[in-house]
């Protein structure tokens, strides 16, 4: 596999699963918002903290208002995250990849993007904005499926698990912190109902609200909810599930030693977690310490992979010899 | 409306399907009847269906003049053209001596120059060739073949005659376009496939693999084949790809490869390098070395020359095989292939003017308006006269370059190039069409069934390349006779 080719893989799963989390939080926040009652400290920014975009968002827009954060998230190509940017960039990566991929992919993921290109200009209303989204989602799950079933299970494949379970344990974390972004700084009663309407909404983002009441609580707890999102080893968005993932397609390529050490440490440092009790804040210090380790990891992958050969003119050398 | 025939508006030059008596030709009476039976609403909802899969499919071909846009959608008329075996077979049987003799004569130029010395080939010429390759000289490529893939264009004038218009030697793109216009077409009109006996054209991609896998320095083991493209904003970047996944060849780009002390080719892998036998290229020599070619060049690998004229690696046109893709070259092919061959051409040269002949020369700039003026080394339509369709300055322009350098430049009368039933918004136009077929040879020699059809979609104009704007259709040759 062309060390060139794995990062393309790699991004373009990352970029796929991007723009699908970024759909899941702006469809779970309008529902939430929906339900809020009046004078809860609940905006729209939120969605830019999550994502970590804030500063940027700042820098480009005046104001804080629904159709600006939505313009930057779903539809600003000068946003490298927002919705059509990550389409973009995932059909960009995957034009590179007709030799790799099935045939189907491309076309799928070329399909996605006229059509996200098409839809980017009804964002501001809710109800087509939603749709919009759902149908953004439901072909990122085509493609996925497309690719589970249709192509080998092989290097290529890995490299695309690989980066969609990197990006996707990043975002886990991210949600979960919703709570420190929104109300730290409140100091409410932990139980407080418009806390579990929010956690209720940070489920939904991640179509874990049924399986969390099946396999977690019946109850909305915020230890309950981040516990089963960080720790939980069978659904399949928690970040412990994610990084289970990740371990089995890095045993899949080779010399993985050091990638393995990274994510390994990183495994130690979620189950090691004791979020039962933690105050907001040190669970956000938490949640920060594994985007750390997640960064790790992406630093490793691509010393290893994609930059293998630049960094060695050493078995070239001994061959010659 | 609807497809009629009798309103068909046939131009003066030959039609493929039609007679000029609005009669379908024998082998298109079954196409023919059947579009004007399908109706409009039919034919219109198919050639939606066909747009939008296009679209999808994400078939494209770059303009570079078309600002960002990379993705323009490959132009495509659903009305196949149609040519009968018989004629084909003879057509195939030029092809394959026009080739056989291009690659004597490249290998003769960089080796022994008996044609020169013989004096069918003119030493003035070949020393002020913009393509002779210096560095190629004295090497003996497999098969002493140099030119493993040409896609030669054919015309057809008012007579019915078909000519070679030129031979591509370098990097002849377009067949990816021939096979994907089969596949767009099985699903506009796929009832006709079971109705006529329409050959099948899809060996190519497996015949390209073979042809090249045969090259390998490597025999006996299987060969790790690359095709080397410029990268995403070629405008054959499509092709490029399209031809690696169809033979799980690796798709790189110059920064993939990286030469060994051993001066073996080997890709960047994420375990390591991995060396690489054969080379199919998709850019021009200039680019292909900066150590032997231009310095400046980003898109090529360092070393690379080093490693083809030692042998370690087998490229796909060989570096130099561009000699005799020269449009001054070309008006001596019908004497090369007598000279290596003994034959007479099967299919004959447009007659041409050589602007370095004094006589010639005045008879060129004498009749401008009348002739198509081409120069020796571009391609693509690039810097062409069409004299007949050109304005006056147009004409005073030209004429300065050719005064200027008379070696680069030869003309051609205008061929009143043979038309075909286009589809024109709802209805169907005459409009004007060449044919690029494909020939590999390496071990062996063989020729695409057919081709690529390509067809110049404004009306009257006789400017076809893809590069200008032009379009294409599926080519049928159908079993029977004329």
């Amino acid at each position: 596999m062309l060390s060139r080719v794995a990062e393309h893989l790699y991004w373009m799963a990352r970029s796929l699963e991007r723009a699908e989390d970024t759909a899941r939080l702006i469809i779970a926040t309008s529902r939430v918002l929906l339900d809020l009652p009046r004078g809860a400290s609940f905006g729209w920014d939120v969605l830019v903290r999550i994502v970590g975009l804030n500063r940027r968002f700042d820098e480009s827009y005046p104001s804080h208002d629904e159709g600006n954060i939505m313009r930057f998230l779903v539809a600003d190509l000068g946003n490298p995250s927002s919705i059509l940017s990550c389409i973009q960039a995932a059909r960009e990566n995957s034009r590179r990849l007709r030799d790799v991929l099935p045939r189907a992919c491309w076309e799928r993921i070329n399909a996605m993007y006229l059509n996200a290109r098409a839809d980017a200009a009804r964002i501001t209303g809710r109800s087509d904005r939603n749709c919009m989204l759902e149908e953004l989602i439901m072909r990122r799950q085509g493609i996925d499926g497309l690719l589970s079933e249709c192509m080998s299970h092989d290097i290529a494949y890995q490299f695309i698990r690989l980066g969609e379970h990197l990006e996707r344990a990043d975002m886990t974390t991210r949600i979960v912190d919703i709570h420190a972004a929104v109300l730290v700084p409140r100091q409410q009663v932990p139980e407080d109902p418009t806390i579990a309407l929010l956690w209720v909404g940070v489920l939904r983002s991640l179509s874990a609200f049924q399986m969390y009441r099946r396999h977690g609580n019946v109850q909305i707890t915020s230890a309950g909810v981040v516990n089963f999102l960080v720790k939980d080893a069978h659904f399949p968005r928690s970040v412990r599930y994610c990084l289970d993932k990740i371990e089995s397609h890095l045993s899949e390529l080779p010399h993985h030693a050091t990638s393995l050490r990274a994510l390994r440490r990183t495994q130690r440092l979620v189950d090691g977690m004791n979020l039962d009790s933690l105050a907001p804040a040190v669970r956000h210090e938490y949640l920060d310490a594994v985007q750390s380790d997640l960064a790790r990891i992406h630093d490793e992958v691509a010393q290893g992979y994609f930059h293998y050969c630049d960094d060695q003119s050493g078995p070239l050398r001994t061959e010659a010899a | 409306m609807s497809l009629d025939l009798q309103r068909y508006p046939l131009a003066e030059a030959y039609d493929e399907l039609v007679d000029k008596d609005h009669v379908p030709r024998p082998a298109a009476r079954a196409l023919l009847e059947y579009l004007q039976e399908l109706g409009d609403e039919q034919l219109q909802a198919r050639r939606a269906a066909v747009d939008a899969a296009i679209v999808t499919m994400g078939i494209t071909f770059t303009i570079y003049s078309d600002g960002e846009n990379i993705d323009r959608p490959w132009p495509f008329d659903p009305i196949p053209r149609i040519m009968t075996g018989t004629e084909w077979w003879r057509i195939e049987r030029g092809l394959k001596q026009r080739l056989t003799a291009l690659n004597l004569f490249i290998d003769d130029l960089y080796n022994a120059q008996r044609v020169v010395r013989d004096k069918v080939f003119p030493a003035e010429l070949l020393a002020s060739s913009r393509n002779f390759r210096k560095d190629c000289t004295g090497v003996l490529p497999r098969f002493g073949v140099w030119a493993h893939i040409c896609g030669t264009d054919l015309v057809r004038d008012r007579d019915g005659t078909v000519y070679v218009l030129e031979d591509n030697l370098r990097v002849p793109s377009g067949v990816s376009y021939m096979l994907e216009n089969r596949l767009l077409m099985k699903s506009f009109l796929p009832e006709l496939f079971e109705a006529c006996p329409i050959l099948p054209i899809d060996a190519y991609t497996a015949q390209l693999y073979e042809m090249l896998a045969a090259l390998s320095p490597r025999q006996g083991e299987r060969p790790v084949i690359a095709v080397l493209t410029p990268g995403v904003y070629n405008s054959a970047y499509f092709e490029h790809s399209y031809l690696a996944q169809q033979m799980g060849a690796d798709l790189v780009e110059g920064a993939d490869l990286v030469m060994g002390v051993d001066d073996c080719v080997y890709t960047k892998t994420i375990d390591g390098l991995r060396r690489v036998d054969v080379i199919y290229r998709r850019i021009d020599d200039d680019f292909l070395d900066p150590d032997t070619f231009r310095p400046d060049s980003v898109l090529g690998v360092r070393g690379l020359m080093r490693a083809w004229r030692r042998g370690k690696v087998g490229i796909a046109n060989a570096p130099g095989a561009g000699v005799a893709d020269d449009k001054v070259v070309y008006t001596f092919v019908p004497k090369l292939i007598r000279y290596y061959l003994g034959e007479d051409p099967i299919i004959p040269n447009v007659p041409s003017y050589l602007c370095m002949d004094e006589a010639e020369r005045g008879y060129v700039l004498a009749n401008l308006d009348k002739l198509v003026v081409k120069p020796a080394n571009e391609s693509g339509g690039y810097g062409m006269l069409v004299g007949p369709h050109a304005s006056p300055l147009e004409r005073v322009r030209c004429a300065e370059r050719v005064r200027a350098d008379p070696r680069n430049y030869m003309a051609q009368p205008t061929l009143a190039l043979s038309t075909a039933p286009t589809l024109v918004g709802d209805s169907w136009a005459p409009r004007h069409v060449d044919l690029r077929p494909f020939v590999l040879q390496s071990s062996g020699i063989c020729v695409t069934t057919g081709g690529l059809t390509r067809v110049a979609m404004r009306e009257g104009s006789l400017v076809v390349n893809s590069s200008q704007g032009g379009g294409s259709k599926d080519t049928w040759i159908v079993e029977g006779r004329d």
